[in-house]
């Protein structure tokens, strides 16, 4: 009985988390898939196959081709502003100096809010009547609407959420490396700009690559920011995949049509990720 | 080289307020009347600061109500998540069974499964098992955790073995062992995940907008949120200041063990 009890032991410790796994994450995930090609009820239940009715539907509408070109620009502005930004505050603050670790506390802060309260304290910025940059420049734009400004308002929101989080990490990759081969390179002759490029960057590569993933994973699941700033407008310029997913199931009540959607997303999560691995064990430098 | 020392740290530091300044706007607005922050050109003062804004938040905006619902969450979530990670962890990390390595296979697989490709569907779940505006609906997708099981794994297979081997001779049982000696030897990361995932389940936004339709079961983020576009800018930058206030004081306390238990997670070395 006692050894009975004892070889069921993991098992039973196990169970929540695969129960967990198995009822909100195998089954919903499968369910999409399903629902991709199915009719469903307002419940989202299973009525008749639909073939390939959502995907063909999906594949001719100009918004879905509009909707992965964003996402993929979006992803690129997020990624050189956030880096760019995130860098020069990891190499700025590397050395240890007396006040560095206010400066350093100052810069990694911006992790702690919320992306719904950063969009809310940005709209009062931006926002047409009454909004902080309409009376400071006497202007009278629509930031969040205009063609042109829109995109800018929703990336600078999703760099600035961004940044802390990059700049932990580079810092850490910065830190790593070790004070002897600094000096050296200063015994050499090396000044800061040298040896940021020839020594900090080759060093903190695994850093660096795994801010450039989740810079561009972030930039895809972007989804607050474009629905409280812009509502992805206007015409749909600024509408992100995650965002499109919830108009489709939410407001339209197409959710096999979300379903679809949903499942490009996995599939483009999916590839990165994969990338991601790939590149991490040829191109990475590790001490 | 002095006077270069002094230009940095001057150049960092304002470069920190750049940084911060979202906050320190929203922070001063929430303390102006409304006749300044309406006033044309805008202009940034505390001359005439008052708690007006804070108050109304308070009084007009359910803000306690969302408070409690986000604490709701958080205290269902968040030692759920511990406990049911930690026992798969222990599982995993001091135990043979059969086809272990096949079990581990299936938890990498949920890993690979981002949780935002299957919100709608888990939403229509919840419409179906009729919880929406409920509690159960807001937590019962964030019971478990499969990154934390990987996390407490990695932690759990550092502990040194002759620990669980003299723990044995002492008569103490897995159970025993798991409670009194191995949670507490790895109290460090644990409490370092507890900080981040409350962060991150005070700050979730998407998940409580899909399954709360009724005002009274807002949470902080979409009770914030739903006032994004009110006139009254006082009142919403308040909102956003009172709201923020804990994962600030979490994040300023607790700054070098979270990066910490981040960074060691994120690259290996």
């Amino acid at each position: 009985m006692k050894k009975k009890k004892k070889r069921a032991l993991p098992y039973l410790l196990m169970l929540p988390t695969f129960v967990g796994a198995g009822v909100f994450s195998f089954y919903p995930f499968f369910k999409t898939i399903l629902s991709s090609f199915s009719f469903t009820d307002q419940f989202g239940a299973w009525q008749s196959w639909a073939g390939t009715t959502y995907w063909d539907m999906m594949f001719h509408e100009d918004s879905f081709w509009q909707i992965l070109k964003f996402t993929l620009v979006f992803a690129v502005v997020i990624f050189i502003g956030t880096f760019g930004i995130a860098m020069l505050l990891a190499l700025l603050t590397t050395k240890k100096t007396k006040l560095g670790k206010i400066s350093q506390m100052l810069y990694a802060l911006p992790i702690a809010i919320a992306h719904a309260t950063s969009s809310v304290i940005f709209l009062f910025v931006v926002k047409t009547d009454g909004g902080l940059l309409n009376s400071w420049l006497g202007t009278d734009i629509s930031w969040t609407t205009n063609k042109d400004t829109a995109f800018w308002v929703v990336a600078v929101v999703t760099i600035w959420t961004h940044i802390s989080g990059s700049f932990l990490y580079l810092l850490a990759g910065f830190r790593g490396v070790s004070d002897d081969i600094q000096e050296a390179a200063t015994v050499d002759g090396a000044n800061g700009f040298t040896k940021a490029i020839k020594i900090m960057l080759p060093m903190a590569s695994p850093q660096i690559f795994y801010v450039l993933f989740l810079n561009i994973l972030g930039a895809m699941k972007c989804f607050t920011q474009a629905k409280l700033l812009t509502s992805g407008g206007p015409a749909g310029s600024t509408t992100t995949i995650m965002y499109e997913i919830y108009l489709r199931a939410i407001r339209y009540g197409e959710y096999e049509y979300a379903c679809c959607l949903s499942i490009v997303m996995f599939l483009l999560l999916f590839i990165l990720t994969r990338i991601q691995f790939f590149c991490e064990k040829k191109l990475v430098f590790y001490q | 080289m002095k006077i270069k020392t002094v230009m940095l740290e001057v150049v960092r530091i304002f470069l920190g307020i750049c940084m911060i300044s979202p906050i320190l706007l929203a922070l001063i607005v929430a303390f102006m009347p409304k006749a300044d922050i309406l006033a044309s050109p805008f202009k940034l003062t505390l001359e005439n600061a008052t708690f007006a804004n804070y108050i109304e938040a308070f009084q007009y905006m359910n803000l306690g109500t969302y408070m409690k619902n986000t604490f709701v969450m958080i205290v269902v979530c968040l030692p759920a998540r511990l406990l049911t990670s930690l026992l798969a962890a222990y599982a995993f990390s001091h135990f043979e069974f059969p086809f272990k390595s096949v079990w581990f296979a299936i938890l990498l697989m949920v890993m690979m499964i981002p949780g935002e490709v299957l919100e709608v569907t888990l939403f229509k779940m919840i419409l179906k098992w009729n919880m929406i505006d409920t509690y159960a609906g807001l937590t019962i997708t964030g019971l478990t955790d499969v990154s934390a099981v990987f996390l407490f794994r990695q932690t759990m297979q550092s502990v040194p073995k002759e620990l669980r081997e003299a723990s044995t001779i002492d008569g103490c049982g897995d159970m025993k062992y798991f409670f009194s000696i191995l949670v507490p030897v790895c109290k460090t990361m644990i409490v370092t995940f507890a900080l981040r995932s409350f962060v991150s389940i005070y700050n979730s936004y998407m998940w409580p907008l899909l399954v709360t339709t009724k005002d009274e079961m807002r949470t902080i983020q979409t009770g914030v949120a739903s006032i994004a576009w009110s006139s009254h800018d006082g009142l919403t930058l308040a909102a956003a200041t009172i709201t923020s206030i804990i994962p600030l004081l979490i994040y300023f306390f607790g700054m070098d063990e979270i990066v910490e238990g981040m960074t060691a997670g994120a690259v290996k070395s």
